[in-house]
C-alpha cells in the first residue's frame, strides 16, 4: 500500500491485512470521491433550519428541567428545603443530587453527609421539572439551602500555598475522558496539590537530566503561564430524557452516544440495552461533551419521578461555570543545548488547575516533539474551588505548546539562529520537515530580527509546531445496507458534532461501491446502531471510516456474487465502476448497480464490519508516517502605543494521513486557528477572588472572536500515507489549534522585541512589557 | 392582543407583550430553526428579519429575537429561517452550502437570516458590506473563512443590479418566497394601536438594555412601548439645529444622509457600536437613560453639547442640557414618569471638527473600555471652542469641563495637547474592572485624545512627538 508523502518519499509498503478487508486504495489522485471537496451531506438541513438539535427536541407532555446551583464556592450543606418548590403550581418533580459524577472524587466513595459538599460556586444541588421553562425558573428560586460556609480558594498560586483552604481532604482520582489529557491514577495529594505525574501517553522520563544539563553549553530557564479557556459550543450541554419505566430514550447534545448511554445505565442501574441515546445533530463540543454529566443524571431522575419526558438544557452562564474548561497552567521550563542548537536536556515542571477536577497535565508535547535524549516532566494538578475542567481540543498540548514553542524560539534568539532552521535541526519528524518547507514557501518566510520595524506599528513573524498522537478506537462498527429500490444506507452510533462524520462515511462507502456521495444515506448518532467511537482525540475519521469501508467491501463481495449470477460468469471476472457491474473483458456485458438491486431476491442485504487494529500493530510514540504534525506561521502587527495586536495572516501546514474531505479538513483548520488566536489574545475566564464567582459567564465579556478578528489563512494540506488501515485516514480537529498561540506569541516577540509570558496577550500586558523593557534600558 | 405576521402566517396572540419573541417563535409556534445561544444579544443565533411599513414602504432589517419583546413586533412582519425556505435553496442558503459555510450548523440559521436581510438592502452587491452584515453572528466552529466566502459569492451574484433591488424582483429571482409580495398589503390591514402617550409601568424602547438587565420584570410587568411612537421618531434639521427623536435607532442615525453630510465619518464611527442587529434595535433615548459610563451615543452627543427635551405624563415639557443629565452612577436628572422626547444640537459648521474614538479588546460587538468624542472650533490654528467627552473613565458618561475649558483659546500645538492631557488625567477617575485596569484606561484615553488631533489635523501632529515628550 502507499506509504510516505507524494513528491517526497512516496513508496509502497507491504502490510498483513485481515482477509475480510479490502485491498489498499491508491493515493487520492487516483480516487473518485475520497480526497475531494465534497459538499456536506447535511448542509441542506442546516441552512433550512430543519436540522433538529437536542435543544429543539419536543416530545408530547415534555417538561422543562432546571438546576438549583450553589451560590457560594465552598460549603457544607446543613439543610435543603424543597417543599415550596414542590408545591408550586406546574412543578411535576423535584430531585436532590446525592452524588457528583463530574470532576474528581475520593476513591473510597465514603461520604461525610447525605449531600455532597459544595466545592464551587454553581455546583448543582437540586433540580426540578415544570410545565414550562418560566415556571421552572420561578420555582427554582423557592428552593432554600442552608450552608455552613467554608474558606475557599480560586487562584492557582494561592491554592498551592501552605495553609490555603483545602478543596479535597483526601486523595482523589478521576477517569480520563475520551481524548482527554492522561490522568495518572493513584497519585497522592498534599494540600491542594496532587502529583507529580511524571508520565505522559508516550511513557515516562528518559535519559539523565543532570548529565544532560552538564553537557549543555547554554541553559535557558523560563516560566510560562496560560489561562482558563471555556469551550463555549454554540449549543450548550443538555439532554431530553424520556425514562419511560426503564426503557429510556435520551436525546443528548453529546460527543459520545456510547458514553452517554453507559453513564446513564450505570447511574440508574439499568442494562445498557435499555438505554437508547440519540444525537442526530450536536451544536459543537470541543471536548466538553463526552459524558452524561450531573445535569443528565438530574434529567433522568426528574423524568423517572414525573413519568414524563424532561428537557434540561444549560444556559450560557451554567455552560461557562460548570460544563468544563481548559485548565490553566504555570510551566517552569529548563532547556539545555549545545551551541549548534542540539538539545541536551529538557525539564518541565507544571502546575495547573482543573478546578475540582483532574486533567491539568501538559507534558505530552514536550515529551514527544523534539529529539532530546534527557527529558523529565513533573506535572501537578492543583485543586481550586472552581468548576471542573474537561478535555478541550488537544488537551494539555495547547498549554504545553505555548511554553515549549516559545522556549525553542528563545533558544533560536540566543543562538542567533533562524527559528525555522533550528527546528530543522532538532526535529526528526519527516512530516513536519515537509510542512516546514512547504509552509515556509507559501508564507514567504525569511528570518527577521526582532523589533526591527520602525514606527509605532510593528510587524513580526513567528512559527510554531505541533504534534498530536494518532489514536485508534476499535469500538468502531458500521453497518451497510442495500435495498431493493437502490438505496444504500450506512448506520453507526457514532455522532457528528459538526466535524463532517456523516459526509466522510458517505464518501468512503460511495468510493468502495463505485457510487456518488448523494447515493448513500448516512444514519448515525443513535445507540440502536452499531457502536461508534467518541468524537474526541481526533479519533473518529481514523477509526470509523475503515469500518465503513470494510463493511462496504463485504457488501460489494456479495453484490459481485449476485452480479456474477446475472451476468453468467464468475465474480472474479467482474468490475464495479461508476455505478455499473461489467465483465472485465467485455464491457458490453453489464448491469447497473440499481438494476442489480432491483433484481435481488430479498428486500435488503446487510453487512457489518469493525475497525481492526492498525496494520502492522498500533504503535505509541513513534513519529512516523501517518502522524499528525503541523507547522503554523503567523504574521502580526502590534501597535506599540495602544498594545493592539492584529493577526494579519497565517499559513498552516498540516497532515492527517489520507485526507478524505478537503473542504471539511480546511474548515477544521480554520476553526482551530481562530480558537488558537482567541486563546492567544482574547479569551479568559476570570473568577473573582473575593466571591469565587466568575465575572464573565457570558459572551459579552468572555471574548470569542467574530469574523472581523479573522486573519487571512492559507492552508498547505499534505497527504501522508502510513498504510495503517483500509482508509489510512486520520483526524484533524485537535492538531489544528495547538501551534497557533505560540506562533502568534513568537510573532509578537518578533515584532516588538519583548516577550510576553502569560496568556492572553492583552494590549495592557504588551504596554506593560514595553514599559518594563524601556525602564530597564533607561537604567 | 398582539397582531403581526410570522413568516406567511397571521398571528394574533394573547401572550404577554414582554415575552421574548424568541420564546414565542420556538415554544409557542414550535419553529425551532431559530436558535438560542446566549439570550443576551451577543451571539446572533436567534437573528430574525423584521419588516415594517414606513410611509407605505416595506423595509426589512435584522433583529435579535431574544431581546425583542412581543410588544415591539405589533403590526410587523417577522421572518425566521423557515419563512425563507422555498422548494429550492435561496441564493444565501446555496452560497453557504457551496462554500462549506456550516459545520455543526447551530449558528447557520442566524447567518442565513443576516445574509438574506442584507440582500434586501441597496448594498447587496458590496462584498465588504455583506461581510460586515455578519458582525452580530458568532460561529464557534468554522473559523468564518467559508462563511466569508459565502458572503462574497452572494454579493457577487448581485453585482450589476445597480441598486434595483425591490422585493418583487427578489421574489422573481428566487431570493425570497412569493408570499413576500403580499406582505405590505397585509400589514396595512393590521391596525396600529393608536393609544395616547402614556408612561405607565416600564418604558421600553429597543429593549437591548432592558431585556438583558431586567428580563423577569419585563416578562411580567406593565410596559409602555416607545419604539414605534411617531412623536419620538425621526431626524429633522431646521436652521442648522438637528433634532433627533428619542426612539430613533443607532442604525437610523448612522444611515441619515443629512447627518452624514455634516459628519463624514459617521458610518465608520457607528460601526464601532455594537452590531448590525443591535444598532437596528437600540435607541438614542435608551442609550442615554441606561446611562452606562461607556454608552457610545451618550459620549457622542455630550461632545456636541446636546440638549434634551423631556416630557412628563401630563404633557409638561422641559429642556435640560445633556451635560446636566448624568448626575452620578446610573443617576439621572429625570423624574419618574418623565420621558425623553428628543435631543437637539447645533450641527458643526465651517472650521468646526468632530471626532469619535473607541477602543476595546475585541474590535466588534464590544462595549468600549474607553471611548471619547471631541468637538472643536479651530481658527487660524487656535482652538476657539472645545468640547471633550469620554466614557469608561468616570461613573457617568463624562463631559470634561476643565479640559475643554483649558483647550479653548489655546494654540493648536503639541505643547497644548501635552498640557491638556495632564489636566485630563487629573479630571478623570477610572476604576479597574474586567474591561481594564485603571492605569490602562488612563493610557488609552491619552492615546485616544491624541488620536482626535491626529485625525482632525494630521498635518500638524506626529504621535511620536507627542509620546516621546
Ligand atoms: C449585544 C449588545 C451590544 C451592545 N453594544 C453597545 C455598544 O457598543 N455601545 C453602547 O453604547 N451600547 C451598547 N449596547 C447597549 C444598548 O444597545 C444601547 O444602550 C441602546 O442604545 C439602548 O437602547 P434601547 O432602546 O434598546 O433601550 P431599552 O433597553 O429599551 O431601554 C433602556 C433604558 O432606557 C429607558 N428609556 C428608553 N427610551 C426612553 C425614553 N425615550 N425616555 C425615557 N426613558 C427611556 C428604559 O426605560 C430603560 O430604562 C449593547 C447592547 C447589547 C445587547
Ligand atoms: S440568543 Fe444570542 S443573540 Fe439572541
Ligand atoms: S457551525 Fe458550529 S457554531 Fe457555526
Amino acid at each position: 500500500m502507499p506509504h510516505g508523502i507524494p513528491d517526497y518519499n512516496l513508496a509502497t509498503v507491504e502490510r498483513e491485512v485481515p482477509a475480510t478487508e479490502p485491498p489498499a486504495w491508491e493515493v487520492n489522485d487516483k480516487l473518485k470521491v475520497v480526497g475531494k471537496r465534497i459538499k456536506r451531506t447535511d448542509a441542506l438541513a442546516k441552512v433550512t433550519g430543519t436540522a433538529v438539535f437536542t435543544a429543539d427536541v419536543q416530545l408530547p407532555g415534555m417538561l422543562y428541567g432546571k438546576m438549583f446551583r450553589a451560590g457560594i464556592p465552598h460549603a457544607k450543606i446543613k439543610s435543603i428545603d424543597v417543599s415550596a418548590a414542590q408545591n408550586y403550581p406546574g412543578v411535576f418533580a423535584v430531585h436532590v443530587l446525592e452524588e457528583m459524577i463530574e470532576g474528581a472524587n475520593p476513591k473510597s466513595g465514603e461520604k461525610s453527609s447525605r449531600y455532597p459538599d459544595i466545592k464551587y460556586a454553581g455546583q448543582p444541588i437540586a433540580g426540578l421539572a415544570a410545565v414550562s421553562a418560566d415556571v421552572a425558573e420561578e420555582a427554582i428560586r423557592l428552593i432554600k439551602v442552608e450552608y455552613e460556609a467554608l474558606d475557599f480558594v480560586v487562584d492557582l498560586d494561592e491554592a498551592r500555598k501552605p495553609g490555603a483552604p483545602v478543596v479535597f481532604a483526601t486523595d482523589v482520582d478521576q477517569e480520563a475522558s475520551d481524548g482527554g489529557e492522561d490522568i495518572e491514577q493513584g497519585l497522592k495529594s498534599s494540600g491542594n496539590v496532587r502529583g507529580p505525574s511524571t508520565r505522559s501517553f508516550y511513557g515516562g522520563p528518559r535519559g539523565d537530566l543532570e548529565k544532560g544539563f552538564a553537557e549543555a553549553e547554554l541553559i535557558i530557564e523560563r516560566t510560562y503561564r496560560t489561562q482558563v479557556q471555556t469551550h463555549c459550543p454554540l449549543e450548550t450541554h443538555g439532554v431530553v430524557v424520556d425514562y419511560n419505566q426503564g426503557d429510556v430514550t435520551v436525546f443528548a447534545s453529546t460527543q459520545s452516544t456510547k458514553n452517554t448511554r453507559n453513564d446513564f445505565a450505570k447511574a440508574f442501574g439499568l442494562p445498557k440495552s435499555r438505554v437508547r441515546v440519540i444525537s442526530e445533530y450536536t451544536g459543537g463540543g470541543f471536548g466538553a461533551k463526552h459524558a452524561l454529566g450531573n445535569f443528565g443524571v438530574m434529567a433522568g431522575h426528574l423524568s423517572k419521578i414525573s413519568g414524563r419526558p424532561v428537557k434540561l438544557m444549560l444556559d450560557r452562564k451554567e455552560e461557562h461555570i460548570s460544563a468544563g474548561n481548559r485548565p490553566n497552567s504555570v510551566q517552569f521550563m529548563k532547556l539545555g543545548a549545545k551551541k549548534d542548537g542540539m538539545l541536551t536536556a529538557l525539564k518541565q515542571l507544571s502546575y495547573g488547575t482543573a478546578g475540582v477536577g483532574l486533567g491539568a497535565g501538559v507534558g505530552r508535547i514536550a515529551q514527544a516533539m523534539y529529539d532530546c535524549p534527557n527529558f523529565k516532566t513533573g506535572q501537578y494538578d492543583v485543586f481550586t474551588n472552581a468548576g471542573p475542567g474537561a478535555a478541550f481540543r488537544a488537551p494539555g498540548n495547547v498549554q504545553g505548546a505555548f511554553a515549549l514553542e516559545q522556549l525553542i524560539d528563545e533558544l533560536a534568539v540566543e543562538l542567533d539562529m533562524d527559528p525555522l532552521a533550528l527546528r530543522e535541526k532538532i526535529d526528526k519528524s519527516m512530516i513536519r520537515k515537509v510542512e516546514r518547507e512547504r509552509g515556509a514557501r507559501r508564507f514567504g518566510w525569511t528570518h527577521k530580527k526582532a523589533g526591527s520595524d520602525k514606527g509605532p506599528v510593528k510587524k513580526g513573524i513567528g512559527v510554531a509546531q505541533a504534534h498530536w498522537p494518532r489514536i485508534v478506537n476499535l469500538d468502531s462498527t458500521v453497518e451497510v445496507r442495500v435495498m431493493r429500490d437502490g438505496a444504500v444506507e450506512v448506520r453507526s452510533a457514532v455522532q457528528d458534532i459538526g466535524t463532517g462524520t456523516k459526509t466522510v462515511l458517505a464518501q468512503v462507502v460511495a468510493e468502495e461501491l463505485g457510487l456518488q456521495t448523494e447515493d448513500v444515506t448516512v444514519l448515525i448518532g443513535d445507540t440502536l446502531f452499531p457502536i461508534g467511537p467518541s468524537s474526541g482525540g481526533s479519533i473518529v475519521t481514523g477509526a470509523i471510516t475503515p469500518a465503513a469501508r470494510n463493511a462496504a467491501y463485504k457488501m460489494k463481495q456479495k453484490l459481485f456474487e449476485l452480479a456474477a449470477e446475472k451476468l453468467e460468469t464468475d465474480a472474479g471476472n467482474i468490475l464495479l465502476e461508476a455505478g455499473t457491474f461489467a465483465l472485465k473483458n467485455d464491457a458490453e456485458k453489464k448491469i447497473s448497480f440499481k438494476d442489480l438491486l432491483r433484481r435481488m431476491r430479498v428486500e435488503q442485504l446487510t453487512e457489518t464490519a469493525s475497525r481492526s487494529d492498525d496494520y502492522g500493530g498500533f504503535m505509541v510514540g513513534t513519529i512516523g508516517h501517518g502522524e499528525l504534525g503541523s507547522v503554523q506561521f503567523a504574521e502580526v502587527s502590534v501597535d506599540t502605543e495602544t498594545g493592539f495586536v492584529q493577526v494579519e495572516r497565517m499559513v498552516a501546514a498540516h497532515s492527517c494521513g489520507r485526507p478524505i474531505n478537503i473542504g471539511q479538513i480546511e474548515s477544521q483548520i480554520n476553526g482551530g486557528i481562530i480558537m488558537g488566536i482567541a486563546y492567544a489574545l482574547y479569551e479568559d475566564r476570570v473568577i473573582d477572588k473575593s466571591t469565587g464567582h466568575q465575572l464573565n459567564p457570558n459572551i459579552d465579556q468572555y471574548k470569542m472572536p467574530f469574523s472581523f478578528e479573522v486573519p487571512d489563512i492559507q492552508i498547505e494540506l499534505i497527504e501522508d500515507y502510513g498504510g495503517r488501515s483500509s482508509t489510512d485516514a486520520s483526524g484533524i480537529g485537535e492538531p489544528a489549534n495547538i501551534a497557533t498561540a505560540p506562533a502568534v506569541a513568537n510573532a509578537i516577540y518578533n515584532a516588538i522585541g519583548v516577550r510576553i509570558y502569560d496568556l492572553p496577550i492583552t494590549p495592557a500586558k504588551i504596554i506593560a512589557a514595553l514599559n518594563n523593557a524601556k525602564n530597564k534600558n533607561d537604567e | 392582543m398582539i397582531e403581526f405576521i410570522l413568516n406567511n402566517k397571521h398571528i394574533q396572540t394573547n401572550e404577554p407583550p414582554g415575552m421574548p419573541l424568541l420564546d414565542f417563535i420556538r415554544y409557542t409556534m414550535d419553529l425551532t430553526g431559530t436558535k438560542s445561544g446566549c439570550r443576551e444579544g451577543d451571539c446572533g443565533a436567534c437573528t430574525v428579519m423584521e419588516g415594517s411599513l414606513n410611509n407605505n414602504e416595506l423595509k426589512y432589517k435584522t433583529i435579535v429575537s431574544c431581546l425583542t419583546p412581543l410588544g415591539n413586533v405589533q403590526g410587523k412582519h417577522i421572518v425566521t429561517v423557515e419563512g425563507l425556505n422555498m422548494n429550492h435553496l435561496s441564493p444565501a442558503q446555496k452560497a453557504i452550502v457551496e462554500q462549506g459555510g456550516t459545520q455543526c450548523g447551530f449558528c447557520t440559521p442566524g447567518f442565513v437570516v443576516s445574509l438574506t436581510s442584507h440582500s434586501l438592502t441597496d448594498d447587496a452587491g458590496d462584498p465588504e458590506k455583506t461581510r460586515a452584515a455578519l458582525d452580530g453572528n458568532i460561529c464557534r466552529c468554522t473559523g468564518y473563512k467559508s462563511i466569508e466566502r459565502a458572503a462574497t459569492a452572494l454579493a457577487d451574484s448581485f453585482s450589476g443590479r445597480n441598486g434595483e433591488n425591490t422585493l418583487e424582483q427578489l421574489v422573481a429571482t428566487g431570493h425570497l418566497p412569493a408570499y413576500f409580495n403580499g406582505i405590505a398589503e397585509r400589514l396595512k390591514k393590521i391596525r396600529k394601536l393608536a393609544e395616547p402617550m402614556k408612561t405607565n409601568g416600564i418604558l421600553l424602547a429597543g429593549g437591548t438594555d432592558l431585556l438583558v438587565q431586567k428580563s423577569d420584570e419585563i416578562a411580567e410587568g406593565e410596559l409602555t412601548f416607545l419604539q414605534d411612537k411617531k412623536e419620538l421618531k425621526g431626524i429633522a434639521v431646521q436652521d442648522n439645529i438637528c433634532t433627533i427623536g428619542a426612539a430613533t435607532t443607532a442604525a437610523e442615525i448612522s444611515g441619515s444622509a443629512e447627518l452624514q453630510a455634516h459628519f463624514p465619518a459617521l458610518q465608520s464611527h457607528f460601526k464601532l457600536i455594537s452590531s448590525t442587529p443591535i444598532r437596528n434595535m437600540g435607541t438614542l433615548g435608551g442609550n442615554l437613560v441606561n446611562a452606562s459610563p461607556i454608552g457610545d451615543l451618550s459620549i457622542f452627543f455630550l461632545a456636541l453639547d446636546a440638549e434634551l427635551k423631556l416630557q412628563d405624563n401630563k404633557g409638561k415639557q422641559r429642556r435640560i442640557s445633556l451635560k446636566d443629565f448624568f448626575l452620578n452612577y446610573k443617576k439621572l436628572a429625570l423624574k419618574s414618569r418623565e420621558i425623553i422626547e428628543s435631543l437637539r444640537f447645533r450641527l458643526p459648521e465651517k472650521d468646526e471638527y468632530f471626532n469619535f474614538e473607541k477602543v476595546s479588546k475585541r474590535q466588534h460587538l464590544d462595549i468600549a473600555s474607553v471611548n471619547t468624542a471631541i468637538h472643536l472650533h479651530i481658527e487660524n490654528d487656535f482652538i476657539t471652542k472645545a468640547a471633550l467627552a469620554a466614557g469608561g473613565v468616570s461613573p457617568v458618561p463624562f463631559f470634561l469641563v476643565k479640559t475643554s475649558k483649558f483647550l479653548t483659546g489655546q494654540r493648536l500645538d503639541e505643547a497644548t495637547l501635552l498640557q491638556a492631557n495632564e489636566i485630563m488625567q487629573d479630571e478623570i477617575s477610572p476604576i479597574s474592572d474586567i474591561r481594564g485596569s485603571e492605569a490602562y484606561k488612563r493610557l488609552l484615553l491619552r492615546q485616544l485624545f491624541f488620536a482626535h488631533f491626529l485625525t482632525i489635523k494630521p498635518e500638524l501632529f506626529k504621535l511620536r512627538n507627542l509620546l516621546t515628550k
